[in-house]
């Protein structure tokens, strides 16, 4: 019996890396994983009664700013994706002093806040801000009418130039591992510029395209400070502003949740994608 | 070496220091104020009133602690002092608190606070109806107004000959100058959502019931469909801005000719040279919203003689004149009357010159009761938008 015993008690003893992994999984657990779960939960209650009437208020109330929200996001993913590829190309192609001043440029918008960003695009973007009263002076707009920027085309203009140089970090670091001797040999074949980018540098480099298009996009869904600044109180806002309205007017974290499950939903959908072509590239490189 | 026992004396010396200082406060009487809204108000305390009072009374040592914006932070206070009652704490840890109408509605509810201020020397010049009812809620006696901050229309003179002196004259202007008149709507700041509390009150005339005696009926947030729907309609001819200081930058760059704004922003605005200083300001009627930001004393604070000492020298009207009027603009917690010879003329002649003491007596209004607000800005949403 007892002999049995202390061997079970052997056997339980812990294999050395659970200790080791206790910490960082713990953290993980407590500071992620736990109110991410509990967020999802409390969108469910209401008044700790089991109930949809919080996605019922979503969609009665906000459905219109879900749809901006995925509408302002993939635009601007679109849009970040395919002029960060064309300026990591001209990076990485054309390698001489003025494209090294421009990528040097090009990195300062990373390290300014979003906060900043904002402010910068409310006095750029206003009706009588710079860039009106610039273009005014070329005569090209009246003051009296002045463009509006307010609205989606502001904040795609402001999205862009905060993630494009983000999004040319990393995907320029993924052009660089390609060695010239591939692009030689296209061009040797006949290949031309555009045959080049599309065919060899683009599909060599998908994986950091992949990385840099997940993590913009999540970025600019969970970005709350442009579109408070920039279009505030306006119709349609994004998801965002309304989660801090329902907080500061209501204390209602109820459809505040829901509304953050929503957003959770768009941001899953792309990281499930991001993490099956992953897993698939391990495989390859095992199978392989 | 040498430099070696320098740095060791240097360190010692300092230790000895702070222990010093550490010795000197603990012999004086602290007095813990706590106080919600923004980080101004803790610049207020700290840099203001505790270095001020602490002048006066050379014994006492202020410690100003600050609980975050909004009504959140009066909750913060409310859950404190609620916890204390619910735990029998003899003595509370909080001297004066400075908190939100809101926070009287809970208070008062759960008997967290003594009656201090007819006992004040500085009651007789409390003449605001916020320090007799607020929210529907009878708290005479037990708050002393620090400051009433208020709404109103900003308007730019240059094209507006005679601003509107009702919402109803609002409506025929705007239909008149499209785009000109701007608002932050209800998610960018309450400078939007005061302007539509108004239009509420306006439209409907119940403003005694929505703001003052209650009670809160279901049947009458049913009855504002036609009330937002004229809004939404309003809404078509005017633009929304980025925030209470996206209304004041609009108006300041001529892009829109009329707006709401709060009060003391737009005059600390003036102030800074960050508004055009022809921008003159209206109160139409029925009147728009305002707010104050009450002292209170928990009803067992430790000294609740010093509390009200304190209170006394912020409600002074040298103080009042001083720090709350010319330093940060909002309009006083007493009298304006009391000010007279406390502030140069001009000042005086500058923040009461468009909105006269009278009119804030007759139309600076009090936001709805907490039930009331919340339908309202639920409603916009629903109908108005």
């Amino acid at each position: 019996m007892t002999s049995k015993g202390s061997r079970a008690l052997g056997e339980r003893k812990l294999p050395p890396y659970i200790p080791l992994l206790f910490p960082a999984v713990a953290f993980m657990v407590l500071m992620y994983v736990w109110p991410f779960i509990s967020s999802v939960i409390q969108s469910f209650l209401v008044e700790d009664q089991p109930s949809l009437a919080n996605y019922v208020k979503v969609w009665e109330l906000y459905r219109k700013d879900i749809v901006f929200t995925f509408a302002v996001t993939l635009f601007n993913t679109a849009l970040t994706g395919v002029v960060a590829v064309m300026f990591s190309v001209y990076f990485r192609l054309r390698q001489n002093r003025i494209s090294a001043l421009l990528s040097a440029i090009f990195k300062l918008p990373i390290f300014i806040p979003f906060v900043v960003v904002s402010q910068m695009m409310n006095s750029f973007l206003a009706p009588h801000g710079l860039l009106n009263t610039a273009l005014a002076q070329l005569g090209i707009v009246n003051l009296e009418k002045p463009l509006q920027l307010f609205n989606f085309t502001g904040l795609s203009f402001g999205f862009a130039w905060k993630q494009i140089p983000f999004a040319v970090l990393i995907i320029h670091g993924g052009f660089q591992m390609i060695d010239n001797s591939y692009i030689e040999a296209a061009r040797s074949v006949g290949a031309k510029m555009p045959s080049i980018i599309l065919r060899v540098l683009v599909p060599m480099n998908k994986s950091s395209i992949i990385v840099a298009l997940v993590l913009v996009y999540s970025q600019i869904i969970g970005t709350f400070t442009l579109p408070y600044m920039l279009i505030g109180g306006k119709v349609p806002t994004t998801i965002t502003v309304d989660i801090a309205h329902r907080v500061n007017y209501f204390r209602d974290f109820g459809v505040a949740n829901a509304l953050g499950v929503c957003s959770y939903i768009m941001v899953l959908f792309t990281a499930a994608y991001y993490l099956r072509s992953k897993i698939r590239e391990a495989r390859q490189e095992v199978s392989g | 070496m040498k430099k070696k026992s320098i740095s060791i004396a240097f360190l010692l010396m300092l230790v000895f220091g702070l222990l010093a200082v550490q010795g000197a406060v603990a012999q004086r009487t602290r007095l813990i104020f706590m106080t919600a809204g923004d980080v101004n108000m803790l610049a207020l305390g700290q840099n203001v009133l505790a270095p001020g009072f602490m002048a006066e009374n050379p014994g006492v040592q202020v410690t100003t602690i600050h609980t975050g914006p909004g009504n959140a932070g009066s909750q913060t206070i409310f859950e404190k002092l609620l916890a204390e009652k619910k735990a029998n704490r003899p003595v509370s840890d909080i001297d004066v608190a400075l908190v939100h109408e809101i926070f009287m509605k809970w208070a008062m509810d759960e008997d967290l606070l003594q009656p201090y201020a007819q006992k004040a020397n500085t009651w007789k010049y409390v003449t605001s109806p916020f320090a007799k009812t607020t929210m529907g809620v009878n708290v005479e006696g037990y708050v002393m107004p620090l400051f009433q901050s208020q709404t109103a229309i900003a308007y730019n003179p240059d094209y507006v000959k005679n601003p509107p002196k009702s919402y109803a004259e609002l409506k025929e202007w705007v239909k008149k100058n499209p785009g000109k008149f701007g608002y932050n709507g209800i998610k960018g700041g309450a400078s939007g959502v005061a302007f539509v509390m108004g239009w509420v009150y306006a439209e409907t005339g119940k403003y005694q019931k929505y703001a003052v005696t209650g009670p809160f009926e279901k049947s009458e947030v049913d009855s504002w469909e036609p009330v937002f729907k004229e809004l939404k309609e309003f809404n078509k001819n005017i633009v929304i801005t980025a925030g209470n200081v996206g209304t004041l930058d609009a108006l300041n760059r001529g892009e829109i000719w009329m707006g709401p704004v709060w009060v003391d922003m737009f005059f600390t605005f003036m102030n800074e040279g960050k508004m055009d200083p022809k921008i003159k300001l209206a109160l139409p009627e029925p009147g728009m919203p305002g707010q104050p930001m009450f002292f209170v004393i928990p009803k067992n604070a430790p000294n609740p003689e010093l509390s009200r000492k304190f209170i006394e020298y912020v409600t002074s009207p040298k103080v009042q004149a001083d720090e709350i009027v010319r330093r940060f603009n909002w309009y006083p917690g007493i009298d304006g009357s009391a000010l007279k010879g406390s502030i140069p003329q001009d000042i005086y002649d500058k923040i009461y010159h468009d909105v006269t003491p009278a009119d804030l007596q007759k139309k600076g209004l009090a936001f709805p009761l907490a039930d009331y607000y919340s339908a309202i800005l639920e409603a916009y949403e629903r109908w108005a938008q």
